[in-house]
Protein backbone atom coordinates (compact mmCIF):
# COMPACT_ATOMS: atom_id res chain seq x y z
CA UNK A 1 0.00 0.00 0.00
CA UNK A 2 1.37 3.37 -1.07
CA UNK A 3 0.48 6.63 0.64
CA UNK A 4 0.29 9.74 -1.50
CA UNK A 5 0.04 13.25 -0.02
CA UNK A 6 -1.73 15.70 -2.31
CA UNK A 7 -1.85 19.51 -2.07
CA UNK A 8 -5.13 20.83 -0.64
CA UNK A 9 -6.55 22.06 -3.95
CA UNK A 10 -6.07 18.62 -5.51
CA UNK A 11 -7.56 16.90 -2.46
CA UNK A 12 -10.59 19.14 -2.97
CA UNK A 13 -10.71 18.23 -6.63
CA UNK A 14 -10.39 14.51 -5.92
CA UNK A 15 -12.79 14.87 -2.99
CA UNK A 16 -10.52 13.12 -0.49
CA UNK A 17 -9.37 13.96 2.99
CA UNK A 18 -5.81 13.33 4.12
CA UNK A 19 -3.40 11.07 2.28
CA UNK A 20 -4.60 8.86 -0.55
CA UNK A 21 -3.72 5.17 -0.36
CA UNK A 22 -3.12 3.11 -3.46
CA UNK A 23 -2.37 -0.52 -4.14
CA UNK A 24 0.16 -1.02 -6.87
CA UNK A 25 0.92 -4.21 -8.71
CA UNK A 26 4.51 -4.65 -9.77
CA UNK A 27 7.29 -2.08 -9.54
CA UNK A 28 6.62 0.98 -7.41
CA UNK A 29 7.91 3.90 -9.45
CA UNK A 30 6.81 7.50 -9.82
CA UNK A 31 5.15 6.55 -13.07
CA UNK A 32 3.23 3.59 -11.61
CA UNK A 33 2.13 5.63 -8.59
CA UNK A 34 0.93 8.55 -10.72
CA UNK A 35 -0.76 6.20 -13.20
CA UNK A 36 -2.60 4.48 -10.35
CA UNK A 37 -3.52 7.82 -8.80
CA UNK A 38 -4.95 9.16 -12.05
CA UNK A 39 -6.78 5.91 -12.76
CA UNK A 40 -8.48 6.11 -9.38
CA UNK A 41 -9.07 9.87 -9.57
CA UNK A 42 -9.47 10.76 -13.26
CA UNK A 43 -10.20 14.37 -12.35
CA UNK A 44 -6.51 14.73 -11.40
CA UNK A 45 -5.41 14.06 -14.98
CA UNK A 46 -3.64 17.12 -16.33
CA UNK A 47 -3.24 18.75 -12.94
CA UNK A 48 -0.01 16.99 -11.92
CA UNK A 49 1.36 15.85 -15.26
CA UNK A 50 0.74 17.26 -18.69
CA UNK A 51 -2.23 15.52 -20.35
CA UNK A 52 -0.27 14.58 -23.42
CA UNK A 53 3.43 14.36 -22.57
CA UNK A 54 2.85 13.07 -19.00
CA UNK A 55 5.69 15.34 -17.89
CA UNK A 56 5.58 16.89 -14.44
CA UNK A 57 4.01 20.31 -14.54
CA UNK A 58 6.45 23.11 -13.69
CA UNK A 59 4.45 24.24 -10.63
CA UNK A 60 4.41 20.75 -9.07
CA UNK A 61 7.24 18.85 -7.37
CA UNK A 62 7.60 15.29 -6.13
CA UNK A 63 9.34 14.26 -2.91
CA UNK A 64 9.80 11.12 -0.83
CA UNK A 65 11.90 10.47 2.26
CA UNK A 66 12.89 14.17 2.25
CA UNK A 67 14.47 13.83 -1.19
CA UNK A 68 13.43 15.78 -4.26
CA UNK A 69 12.48 13.28 -6.96
CA UNK A 70 11.07 15.84 -9.36
CA UNK A 71 13.77 15.42 -11.94
CA UNK A 72 14.40 11.70 -11.42
CA UNK A 73 13.46 9.23 -14.10
CA UNK A 74 9.78 8.26 -13.70
CA UNK A 75 10.79 4.60 -13.90
CA UNK A 76 13.34 4.57 -11.08
CA UNK A 77 11.99 2.49 -8.19
CA UNK A 78 10.80 4.59 -5.26
CA UNK A 79 12.48 4.14 -1.85
CA UNK A 80 11.42 1.01 0.01
CA UNK A 81 9.81 3.06 2.77
CA UNK A 82 7.42 4.49 0.15
CA UNK A 83 6.77 1.08 -1.41
CA UNK A 84 5.93 -0.26 2.05
CA UNK A 85 3.73 2.70 2.88
CA UNK A 86 5.71 3.85 5.92
CA UNK A 87 6.69 7.08 4.17
CA UNK A 88 4.34 9.02 1.86
CA UNK A 89 5.02 10.07 -1.69
CA UNK A 90 4.61 13.85 -1.60
CA UNK A 91 3.08 15.85 -4.41
CA UNK A 92 3.73 19.50 -3.64
CA UNK A 93 2.22 22.40 -5.53
CA UNK A 94 3.15 26.06 -5.81
CA UNK A 95 0.98 28.33 -3.70
CA UNK A 96 1.07 32.11 -3.49
CA UNK A 97 -1.28 33.19 -0.72
CA UNK A 98 -0.14 35.53 1.99
CA UNK B 1 23.67 42.57 24.20
CA UNK B 2 25.69 41.87 21.09
CA UNK B 3 22.65 40.13 19.63
CA UNK B 4 20.41 43.09 20.41
CA UNK B 5 22.94 45.42 18.80
CA UNK B 6 22.90 43.29 15.65
CA UNK B 7 19.13 43.34 15.52
CA UNK B 8 19.17 47.10 15.91
CA UNK B 9 21.62 47.47 13.04
CA UNK B 10 19.60 45.19 10.75
CA UNK B 11 17.62 46.47 7.76
CA UNK B 12 14.69 44.25 6.85
CA UNK B 13 12.22 44.83 4.02
CA UNK B 14 8.79 43.37 4.56
CA UNK B 15 6.86 43.06 1.31
CA UNK B 16 3.15 42.86 2.10
CA UNK B 17 1.47 43.96 5.32
CA UNK B 18 -1.30 41.40 5.15
CA UNK B 19 -1.72 37.90 6.57
CA UNK B 20 1.96 36.96 6.69
CA UNK B 21 3.13 40.55 7.11
CA UNK B 22 1.10 40.95 10.30
CA UNK B 23 2.88 38.44 12.57
CA UNK B 24 6.15 39.27 10.82
CA UNK B 25 5.80 42.96 11.58
CA UNK B 26 4.68 42.41 15.16
CA UNK B 27 7.50 40.05 16.10
CA UNK B 28 10.24 41.84 14.17
CA UNK B 29 9.28 45.16 15.78
CA UNK B 30 9.12 43.54 19.21
CA UNK B 31 12.50 41.91 18.59
CA UNK B 32 14.00 45.34 17.98
CA UNK B 33 14.87 45.17 14.28
CA UNK B 34 16.38 48.63 13.82
CA UNK B 35 15.17 49.43 10.32
CA UNK B 36 11.97 47.98 9.02
CA UNK B 37 10.69 48.77 5.54
CA UNK B 38 7.06 47.94 4.74
CA UNK B 39 5.70 47.79 1.20
CA UNK B 40 1.96 47.58 0.59
CA UNK B 41 -0.43 49.43 -1.70
CA UNK B 42 -3.68 48.21 -0.16
CA UNK B 43 -6.14 49.58 2.37
CA UNK B 44 -7.43 47.68 5.39
CA UNK B 45 -10.78 45.96 4.82
CA UNK B 46 -13.10 44.27 7.31
CA UNK B 47 -12.55 40.93 5.62
CA UNK B 48 -8.80 41.22 6.35
CA UNK B 49 -9.17 41.35 10.12
CA UNK B 50 -9.75 37.59 10.50
CA UNK B 51 -6.08 36.95 9.69
CA UNK B 52 -4.27 40.30 9.38
CA UNK B 53 -3.88 40.82 13.11
CA UNK B 54 -1.63 43.85 12.71
CA UNK B 55 -4.71 45.89 11.79
CA UNK B 56 -7.76 46.54 13.94
CA UNK B 57 -11.38 47.52 13.35
CA UNK B 58 -10.75 51.29 13.60
CA UNK B 59 -8.10 50.89 10.87
CA UNK B 60 -10.62 49.79 8.24
CA UNK B 61 -10.24 52.12 5.26
CA UNK B 62 -6.74 53.19 6.30
CA UNK B 63 -3.62 52.53 4.20
CA UNK B 64 -2.09 49.27 5.38
CA UNK B 65 1.36 50.84 5.53
CA UNK B 66 0.06 53.64 7.73
CA UNK B 67 -1.87 51.29 10.01
CA UNK B 68 1.10 48.92 10.26
CA UNK B 69 3.55 51.69 11.10
CA UNK B 70 1.30 53.07 13.82
CA UNK B 71 0.82 49.70 15.52
CA UNK B 72 4.48 48.74 15.24
CA UNK B 73 5.63 52.10 16.67
CA UNK B 74 3.30 51.50 19.59
CA UNK B 75 5.05 48.19 20.24
CA UNK B 76 8.56 49.58 19.80
CA UNK B 77 9.06 53.35 19.42
CA UNK B 78 12.82 52.80 19.05
CA UNK B 79 12.69 51.23 15.61
CA UNK B 80 12.83 53.15 12.34
CA UNK B 81 10.01 52.33 9.99
CA UNK B 82 9.98 53.29 6.34
CA UNK B 83 6.67 52.83 4.56
CA UNK B 84 6.24 52.45 0.82
CA UNK B 85 2.60 52.91 -0.07
CA UNK B 86 3.03 51.48 -3.54
CA UNK B 87 2.60 48.30 -5.53
CA UNK B 88 6.01 46.69 -5.94
CA UNK B 89 6.72 46.38 -9.66
CA UNK B 90 9.51 45.77 -12.11
CA UNK B 91 9.93 49.55 -12.25
CA UNK B 92 10.60 50.07 -8.54
CA UNK B 93 11.61 46.68 -7.07
CA UNK B 94 15.38 47.10 -7.41
CA UNK B 95 15.30 50.52 -5.72
CA UNK B 96 13.04 49.23 -2.95
CA UNK B 97 15.14 46.16 -2.20
CA UNK B 98 18.64 47.62 -2.61
CA UNK B 99 19.00 49.42 0.77
CA UNK B 100 17.97 46.36 2.80
CA UNK B 101 19.94 43.35 4.12
CA UNK B 102 17.10 40.87 4.15
CA UNK B 103 13.81 40.67 2.25
CA UNK B 104 10.74 38.89 3.58
CA UNK B 105 8.16 37.82 1.04
CA UNK B 106 4.69 38.23 2.50
CA UNK B 107 2.98 38.85 -0.83
CA UNK B 108 -0.17 37.14 -2.01
CA UNK B 109 0.13 36.43 -5.71
CA UNK B 110 2.39 34.66 -8.18
CA UNK B 111 3.58 37.64 -10.26
CA UNK B 112 4.83 39.44 -7.14
CA UNK B 113 6.49 36.30 -5.80
CA UNK B 114 8.52 35.86 -8.98
CA UNK B 115 9.29 39.59 -8.99
CA UNK B 116 10.54 39.55 -5.39
CA UNK B 117 12.58 36.40 -6.06
CA UNK B 118 14.22 37.83 -9.15
CA UNK B 119 15.03 41.18 -7.54
CA UNK B 120 16.59 39.38 -4.56
CA UNK B 121 18.71 37.08 -6.72
CA UNK B 122 19.85 39.96 -8.96
CA UNK B 123 20.83 42.01 -5.89
CA UNK B 124 22.19 39.04 -3.91
CA UNK B 125 19.77 39.48 -0.98
CA UNK B 126 18.38 36.61 1.07
CA UNK B 127 14.64 36.18 0.57
CA UNK B 128 12.68 34.62 3.39
CA UNK B 129 9.84 32.89 1.64
CA UNK B 130 6.51 31.94 3.14
CA UNK B 131 3.31 31.10 1.37
CA UNK B 132 -0.11 29.86 2.37
CA UNK B 133 -3.23 28.38 0.84
CA UNK B 134 -6.37 27.29 2.67
CA UNK B 135 -4.89 25.01 5.37
CA UNK B 136 -1.35 24.60 4.07
CA UNK B 137 1.83 26.60 4.18
CA UNK B 138 5.38 26.53 2.86
CA UNK B 139 8.51 28.17 4.24
CA UNK B 140 12.06 28.37 2.94
CA UNK B 141 15.01 30.72 2.78
CA UNK B 142 16.23 31.51 -0.70
CA UNK B 143 19.80 32.68 -0.30
CA UNK B 144 21.50 33.59 -3.56
CA UNK B 145 24.54 31.38 -4.29
CA UNK B 146 24.04 29.40 -1.05
CA UNK B 147 20.90 27.57 -2.19
CA UNK B 148 18.06 27.42 -4.67
CA UNK B 149 15.76 30.30 -5.56
CA UNK B 150 11.99 30.25 -6.03
CA UNK B 151 12.41 29.62 -9.75
CA UNK B 152 14.61 26.59 -9.05
CA UNK B 153 11.69 25.21 -7.07
CA UNK B 154 8.80 26.21 -9.30
CA UNK B 155 9.99 27.10 -12.78
CA UNK B 156 6.55 28.38 -13.74
CA UNK B 157 3.40 29.44 -11.92
CA UNK B 158 0.15 27.49 -12.34
CA UNK B 159 -2.16 28.84 -15.03
CA UNK B 160 -4.42 31.57 -13.67
CA UNK B 161 -7.42 30.11 -11.92
CA UNK B 162 -5.97 26.65 -11.39
CA UNK B 163 -4.87 27.36 -7.83
CA UNK B 164 -7.15 29.99 -6.30
CA UNK B 165 -5.69 32.79 -4.20
CA UNK B 166 -6.55 33.17 -0.52
CA UNK B 167 -8.91 35.98 -1.39
CA UNK B 168 -10.87 33.57 -3.58
CA UNK B 169 -10.40 30.26 -1.81
CA UNK B 170 -10.43 31.42 1.79
CA UNK B 171 -7.75 30.68 4.32
CA UNK B 172 -7.61 29.51 7.91
CA UNK B 173 -6.99 32.80 9.73
CA UNK B 174 -4.38 31.32 12.06
CA UNK B 175 -2.35 29.83 9.23
CA UNK B 176 -0.47 33.03 8.27
CA UNK B 177 0.32 33.39 11.98
CA UNK B 178 2.10 30.03 11.99
CA UNK B 179 3.94 30.60 8.72
CA UNK B 180 4.74 34.28 9.37
CA UNK B 181 6.23 33.43 12.77
CA UNK B 182 8.50 30.86 11.13
CA UNK B 183 9.62 33.47 8.59
CA UNK B 184 10.32 35.89 11.45
CA UNK B 185 12.35 33.17 13.20
CA UNK B 186 14.47 32.67 10.08
CA UNK B 187 14.99 36.43 9.73
CA UNK B 188 16.23 36.77 13.31
CA UNK B 189 18.49 33.71 12.90
CA UNK B 190 20.04 35.17 9.74
CA UNK B 191 20.65 38.50 11.45
CA UNK B 192 22.19 36.89 14.52
CA UNK B 193 24.06 34.27 12.52
CA UNK B 194 22.79 31.49 14.74
CA UNK B 195 21.38 28.03 14.10
CA UNK B 196 20.74 26.26 10.86
CA UNK B 197 18.97 28.49 8.34
CA UNK B 198 16.23 27.00 6.19
CA UNK B 199 18.39 27.23 3.07
CA UNK B 200 18.00 24.34 0.64
CA UNK B 201 15.12 23.05 2.71
CA UNK B 202 11.41 23.51 2.20
CA UNK B 203 9.15 23.18 5.19
CA UNK B 204 5.61 22.05 4.45
CA UNK B 205 2.89 22.62 7.00
CA UNK B 206 -0.54 21.04 6.92
CA UNK B 207 -2.88 22.46 9.54
CA UNK B 208 -5.64 19.90 8.92
CA UNK B 209 -3.34 16.93 9.45
CA UNK B 210 -1.27 19.02 11.87
CA UNK B 211 2.04 17.90 10.49
CA UNK B 212 5.27 19.48 9.35
CA UNK B 213 7.26 17.85 6.62
CA UNK B 214 10.71 18.90 5.56
CA UNK B 215 12.16 18.22 2.14
CA UNK B 216 15.50 19.06 0.58
CA UNK B 217 15.55 21.35 -2.40
CA UNK B 218 18.49 22.09 -4.64
CA UNK B 219 19.62 24.69 -7.08
CA UNK B 220 18.50 23.91 -10.58
CA UNK B 221 21.48 24.11 -12.93
CA UNK B 222 18.97 25.03 -15.65
CA UNK B 223 17.46 27.89 -13.62
CA UNK B 224 17.19 30.89 -15.96
CA UNK B 225 18.03 33.19 -13.05
CA UNK B 226 20.59 31.48 -10.80
CA UNK B 227 21.59 28.45 -12.91
CA UNK B 228 24.78 27.75 -14.80
CA UNK B 229 23.81 29.76 -17.86
CA UNK B 230 21.41 32.42 -16.68
CA UNK B 231 19.28 34.07 -19.32
CA UNK B 232 17.49 36.50 -17.03
CA UNK B 233 19.66 39.49 -16.20
CA UNK B 234 16.99 42.00 -15.36
CA UNK B 235 13.41 42.13 -14.17
CA UNK B 236 10.71 41.16 -16.65
CA UNK B 237 6.97 41.65 -17.09
CA UNK B 238 5.63 39.36 -14.36
CA UNK B 239 1.96 39.74 -15.14
CA UNK B 240 2.68 38.49 -18.61
CA UNK B 241 4.95 35.71 -17.28
CA UNK B 242 2.13 34.53 -15.03
CA UNK B 243 -0.53 35.01 -17.70
CA UNK B 244 -2.68 37.22 -15.55
CA UNK B 245 -2.81 40.35 -17.65
CA UNK B 246 -6.26 41.89 -17.41
CA UNK B 247 -7.33 39.48 -14.66
CA UNK B 248 -6.67 41.79 -11.75
CA UNK B 249 -9.99 43.55 -11.40
CA UNK B 250 -12.84 41.43 -10.06
CA UNK B 251 -15.42 40.80 -12.71
CA UNK B 252 -12.92 41.49 -15.48
CA UNK B 253 -13.80 39.65 -18.67
CA UNK B 254 -12.39 36.17 -18.86
CA UNK B 255 -9.72 35.66 -21.44
CA UNK B 256 -10.85 34.06 -24.65
CA UNK B 257 -9.52 30.64 -23.66
CA UNK B 258 -12.40 30.42 -21.27
CA UNK B 259 -15.08 31.80 -23.58
CA UNK B 260 -16.94 30.37 -26.50
CA UNK B 261 -19.40 31.94 -28.96
CA UNK B 262 -22.88 30.54 -29.60
CA UNK B 263 -21.87 29.93 -33.22
CA UNK B 264 -18.97 27.79 -32.07
CA UNK B 265 -21.17 25.84 -29.66
CA UNK B 266 -23.63 25.15 -32.48
CA UNK B 267 -20.87 24.13 -34.88
CA UNK B 268 -19.43 21.77 -32.32
CA UNK B 269 -22.84 20.27 -31.57
CA UNK B 270 -23.38 19.69 -35.27
CA UNK B 271 -19.95 18.08 -35.53
CA UNK B 272 -20.91 15.74 -32.71
CA UNK B 273 -18.10 16.91 -30.41
CA UNK B 274 -18.21 15.32 -26.99
CA UNK B 275 -18.79 17.94 -24.29
CA UNK B 276 -21.23 18.70 -21.48
CA UNK B 277 -23.49 21.76 -21.28
CA UNK B 278 -24.21 23.28 -17.90
CA UNK B 279 -27.05 25.77 -17.45
CA UNK B 280 -26.67 27.87 -14.29
CA UNK B 281 -29.97 29.78 -14.54
CA UNK B 282 -32.90 29.39 -12.18
CA UNK B 283 -35.55 26.66 -12.65
CA UNK B 284 -38.18 29.26 -13.75
CA UNK B 285 -35.92 30.35 -16.59
CA UNK B 286 -35.23 26.72 -17.49
CA UNK B 287 -39.00 26.27 -17.93
CA UNK B 288 -39.04 29.03 -20.57
CA UNK B 289 -36.28 27.69 -22.79
CA UNK B 290 -33.25 25.46 -22.66
CA UNK B 291 -30.47 24.04 -24.80
CA UNK B 292 -30.80 20.45 -25.85
CA UNK B 293 -28.72 18.14 -23.69
CA UNK B 294 -28.02 20.79 -21.07
CA UNK B 295 -28.20 20.06 -17.38
CA UNK B 296 -29.41 22.57 -14.83
CA UNK B 297 -27.49 23.54 -11.70
CA UNK B 298 -28.46 27.07 -10.63
CA UNK B 299 -25.41 29.23 -9.82
CA UNK B 300 -26.34 29.43 -6.13
CA UNK B 301 -26.30 25.65 -5.83
CA UNK B 302 -23.12 25.13 -7.82
CA UNK B 303 -20.55 25.17 -4.96
CA UNK B 304 -22.44 22.44 -3.12
CA UNK B 305 -23.20 20.37 -6.23
CA UNK B 306 -19.87 20.59 -8.01
CA UNK B 307 -19.20 16.91 -7.36
CA UNK B 308 -22.02 16.07 -9.80
CA UNK B 309 -19.76 17.30 -12.60
CA UNK B 310 -16.85 15.44 -14.11
CA UNK B 311 -13.72 17.62 -14.22
CA UNK B 312 -12.13 15.35 -16.80
CA UNK B 313 -14.79 16.29 -19.36
CA UNK B 314 -15.08 19.49 -21.36
CA UNK B 315 -17.76 21.72 -19.93
CA UNK B 316 -19.59 24.59 -21.64
CA UNK B 317 -21.49 26.83 -19.22
CA UNK B 318 -24.28 29.27 -20.01
CA UNK B 319 -26.91 31.43 -18.34
CA UNK B 320 -29.23 34.07 -19.81
CA UNK B 321 -26.68 36.71 -20.80
CA UNK B 322 -23.26 35.39 -19.77
CA UNK B 323 -22.65 37.07 -16.39
CA UNK B 324 -23.76 34.31 -14.03
CA UNK B 325 -22.06 31.68 -16.15
CA UNK B 326 -18.84 33.73 -16.03
CA UNK B 327 -19.03 33.47 -12.24
CA UNK B 328 -19.73 29.76 -12.54
CA UNK B 329 -16.70 29.33 -14.79
CA UNK B 330 -14.55 31.15 -12.23
CA UNK B 331 -15.85 28.89 -9.46
CA UNK B 332 -15.19 25.79 -11.51
CA UNK B 333 -11.71 26.92 -12.47
CA UNK B 334 -10.93 27.59 -8.83
CA UNK B 335 -12.04 24.07 -8.06
CA UNK B 336 -9.58 22.78 -10.61
CA UNK B 337 -11.75 22.32 -13.69
CA UNK B 338 -9.43 23.26 -16.54
CA UNK B 339 -11.53 22.53 -19.58
CA UNK B 340 -14.47 24.85 -18.96
CA UNK B 341 -15.86 27.64 -21.14
CA UNK B 342 -18.42 30.40 -20.77
CA UNK B 343 -20.95 30.90 -23.57
CA UNK B 344 -20.69 34.55 -24.58
CA UNK B 345 -24.11 36.26 -24.55
CA UNK B 346 -25.81 33.20 -23.05
CA UNK B 347 -29.08 31.70 -24.19
CA UNK B 348 -30.33 35.16 -25.29
CA UNK B 349 -27.57 35.23 -27.87
CA UNK B 350 -28.50 31.69 -28.86
CA UNK B 351 -32.12 32.75 -29.38
CA UNK B 352 -31.00 35.75 -31.48
CA UNK B 353 -28.39 34.09 -33.65
CA UNK B 354 -28.99 30.36 -33.73
CA UNK B 355 -32.61 29.53 -32.97
CA UNK B 356 -35.10 32.39 -33.59
CA UNK B 357 -37.98 30.08 -32.60
CA UNK B 358 -36.72 30.02 -29.03
CA UNK B 359 -38.75 32.21 -26.66
CA UNK B 360 -36.90 35.28 -25.34
CA UNK B 361 -37.46 36.67 -21.89
ZN1 LIG C 1 17.19 29.62 -9.30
Amino acid sequence: MIRVALPVHLRTLARVNGDVTLDIEGAVTQRSVLDALEARYPMLRGTIRDHVTLKRRAFIRFFACEQDLSNESPDTPLPEAVAKGTEPYLIVGAMAGG
Amino acid sequence: MEGQRRLKAAKVLLIGAGGLGSPLGLYLAAAGIGHLGIVDFDVVEFSNLQRQVLHTTPDVGRRKTESAAAHLRAINPEIQIATYDTRISSANAMELVRPYDIVIDGTDNFPTRYLVNDACVLLGKPNIYGSIYRFEGQVSVFAPSAGPCYRCLFAEPPPPGMVPSCAEGGVLGILPGVIGCMQATEAVKLILGIGEPLIGRLLLYDALEMNFREVKIQRDPQCPLCGERPTLHELIDYEQFCGVRGQEAPGAPLESDFEISVEEVKARMDRGDDFDILDVRNPEEWQICRLEGARLIPLGELPARMQELDPSRELVVHCKGGARSAKAVELLRQAGFVNVKNVRGGISEWASKIDPSMPKY
